[in-house]
Formats: structure tokens, sequence, C-alpha cells
């Protein structure tokens, strides 16, 4: 596959108890993000402290959505819904045009320029946003 | 109980007189004349403006016509945002009509979502409803519903048939008897001082004590700059009653809305029934 030049920061996967690697998601340089979503940068460590910059995500598939080899992440919280959508889209080489959905509690799709935090503090449970992605409308 | 009624009313038939001209840079085969509408507060742009679309459309060709957008003074209008929220945001305290500028050509794709298609708007409402019963009843209610009820709400407010909505929405009102409300309130409170969207976290109706909670204890806890009455911000605290099944901030001035006085009830005066 052709790389672009890619500032996605890879932790290799840890064989300790959590499983899976996390991973940074890294900013798209050319896809435009509604203003909300604010850059991520690489390499930052979470602030010590009550309120983690970070969030983690745990990415399931439905039906034969293809399966991301990492499923686990770690995303800054003002990351919108958009934002992962594309990181996603561009993880399984989807082309831009193909639909990708996003599901909240297997029940209801977040509006694009919802931010992941705010969907982590309402919907989160055991330290972890769970999302649902599908290639088409799974739940409407 | 009436009375509750009165205010689910005044609530669904809030409206606010609109001027709509077309942008300067818009070429057009000649003037077009501004159009007035009364947009409906609980409602969505694109959801209302159809004849507004083809008011200004008579005067342009055909290849000058894109997707549609709105804008006040400069900033360009969520479209998936309620009318009413957008309108205490960006323009309650100029006088009416609310003008706005109609766009056809250079969509901000920074600023705002695309809305292809009536589809689009049904899909991002009936999500924000399902978003606030999964807050209220852990999405129990709205997934029991059929389809033909999830149907109809939306239905209701695409024709603005306040019973033919609330035949169906009171349902997503109701909680069990031995409990004394919502699981969590669905709220989002909007700050005029700030680029951040929306504050949104979980916050029960009661507190351990089994005291129901009041609006000011709300702000106290999710957005305390608002009661510190040495802050310049002004909040604007929405009761856009169950629209869409969230409480939106109702808008106070500067003083009144630190001295929190006012004692709502969130169940009694707002969620009740």
């Amino acid at each position: 596959m052709a790389e672009e030049p890619q500032t996605v920061l890879q932790l290799p996967p840890s064989s300790a108890a959590g499983g899976e690697g996390l991973t940074d998601v890294s900013p798209e340089t050319t896809t435009p993000e509604p203003p909300s979503s604010a850059a991520v940068s690489p390499g930052t460590e979470e602030p010590a402290g009550d309120t983690k910059k970070k969030i983690d995500i745990l990415l399931k598939a439905v039906g034969d959505t293809p399966i991301m080899k990492t499923k686990k992440w770690a995303v800054e919280r003002t990351r919108t819904i958009q934002g992962l959508i594309d990181f996603i889209k561009k993880f399984l080489k989807l082309v831009a045009s193909e639909q990708l959905f996003i599901y909240v509690n297997q029940s209801f799709a977040p509006s694009p320029d919802q931010e992941v935090g705010t969907l982590y503090e309402c919907f989160g449970s055991d330290g972890k946003l769970v999302l649902h992605y599908c290639k088409s409308q799974a739940w409407g | 109980m009436t009375d509750d009624k009165d205010v689910l009313r005044d609530v669904w038939f809030g409206r606010i007189p609109t001027c709509f001209t077309l942008c300067q840079d818009e070429i057009t085969e000649r003037e077009a004349e501004p159009y007035y509408l009364l947009l409906p507060r609980v409602s969505y742009l694109t959801l209302v403006t159809d004849k507004v679309k083809k008011h200004f459309q008579k005067v342009m060709r055909q290849e000058d016509i894109s997707e549609i957008w709105f804008e006040y003074e400069g900033t360009p209008l969520k479209w998936h945002y309620p009318i009413g929220l957008l309108f205490d945001l960006l323009a309650s305290s100029s006088a009416l009509p609310w003008n706005i500028t109609v766009h056809f050509k250079s969509f901000p794709e920074k600023d705002l979502l695309h809305c292809p298609s009536k589809d689009a708007i049904e899909a991002h409402f009936m999500s924000c409803m399902k978003e606030a019963d999964a807050l209220k009843h852990k999405s129990q209610v709205i997934n029991e519903m059929q389809k033909k009820d999830h149907k109809q709400l939306w239905m209701g407010l695409q024709n603005d048939r306040f019973d033919q909505f609330w035949a169906i929405n009171r349902k997503l009102m109701e909680y069990p008897a031995e409990e004394n409300g919502f699981r969590y309130i669905p709220f989002r409170i909007y700050q005029t001082t700030t680029e951040r969207p929306f504050i949104q976290k979980l916050f029960r109706p009661v507190a351990a004590d089994g005291q129901l909670h009041t609006l000011g204890d709300l702000l106290k806890e999710v957005c305390p700059s608002a009661v510190d009455p040495e802050a310049a911000a002004v909040i604007h605290l929405y009761s856009q009653l169950k629209h869409p099944n969230h409480l939106h901030p109702r808008k106070l001035n500067n003083s009144s809305a630190c001295s929190s006085k006012h004692d709502y009830k969130l169940f009694g005066a707002f969620l009740k029934g």
C-alpha cells in the first residue's frame, strides 16, 4: 500500500494483561474536519491528574464490515465522530465514497460533529467507550 | 397536569418571525425579494425552508445553484441544531425579524454538515431521540416501540402535529412509579462565550437523600462558572422542553442567572408528564 507521510505512532502490541496495544490517533492532514475537533499531537503523554486528555475507545465491527486489527485506541477527547470515521475508513482502506456508520450502545448514531469525550462521559463503561461501526445502517 | 399541557403546547408552537435575504454574491437573473416566514422553534432549518429555496431558485440559473445553506451575521447556521436554539444563541438580543442570509454556493465545509435529503434530517432527529432515551431509560422504551411509532414521532415533527407527536412521546416521558424520575436527565448547555460545543454529562434527577434536583443544582454541578456572580459569561439556558427530548439551556440574563433563585424542580416544572 502506498504510504503517505503518516504520523500514526504505533506502540508494539502488548502481550501483558490488557491485550492489544493502545495507539495514538493522528489527525488526517488532508481531510477537513468540523472545527470542534482538535488536532492530536503524536507522542503526547497523558497528563497526570483526574481529567485524562485521552479516552479509551473499543471498536467493534458489525455484520460483514472488515474487522480492525487494532480494536483498542486512545483518542483525544475533542476528536469528533467524523474524525474517527475518517480514521477507520483509512485504516480499513475503504474508498472515500463508501459510507461508515458509528453507533453508541448499539442504538444511536451520534452526529458527526459530536466529540468522543462527551460520549465517553455519558455512555462509557469500565473505563472505555465501546463503538460499533458498520458500512450500512445497522440500527437505523 | 393541565398547565403542563399548556407549557408543552407553548413550546411546540413557538415561532420566530424570520426574513430570508439572498446573499449579494449569488448570481441572479433578476432582483430577488426577501422572503418572510414564521419558523417553528422546535424544528430544523432544512426541514421548513422548501418554500424559501423555491422562491430564490426562481431567479437563478440551475448551474449557479448547489446546496442551500444559511448564515446570520457571518455565522453559518447549523441545520442540525433546533431553530429555537440557533436563534437564542445568536440573535435573541436583536430586533425582530431574524434576518437570515441564504446561500447557494461556497458551502462552508468546515462549519456545517451537509444535508443531502429529508432522510438525513429524520435520521438525525431519531438519533437524538434515541440518545435521550438511552439516558432516561437505558433505551428500553424507545427500543420496545415499533417502527411505526418512530415514524409517527418524525411525522408529527415534520407536519407540525402536536397530538400526533405527543401520542408517542408521552411514553418516552414516563418513568416507573417506584422511581422518582428518569435514570439521567438529557440536557445540553450551550454557552455563547466559548467556541466549545455543548456541555453534556450524566446527571440524576434525584439526590442521594431523595430530594429532587433543581435547575440550580444542575448548573452548579456541570457549569459552575454560570453561577458565579463575578463571571461575565452570559449563559443561554434553554428549556426547550423535551426537544428533541433534551433539556436545552434556557436563556437567563447576567445577574439573574447567577442568583439562582429559580428553584425549578427539574421534574415539577419542566419534565413532569
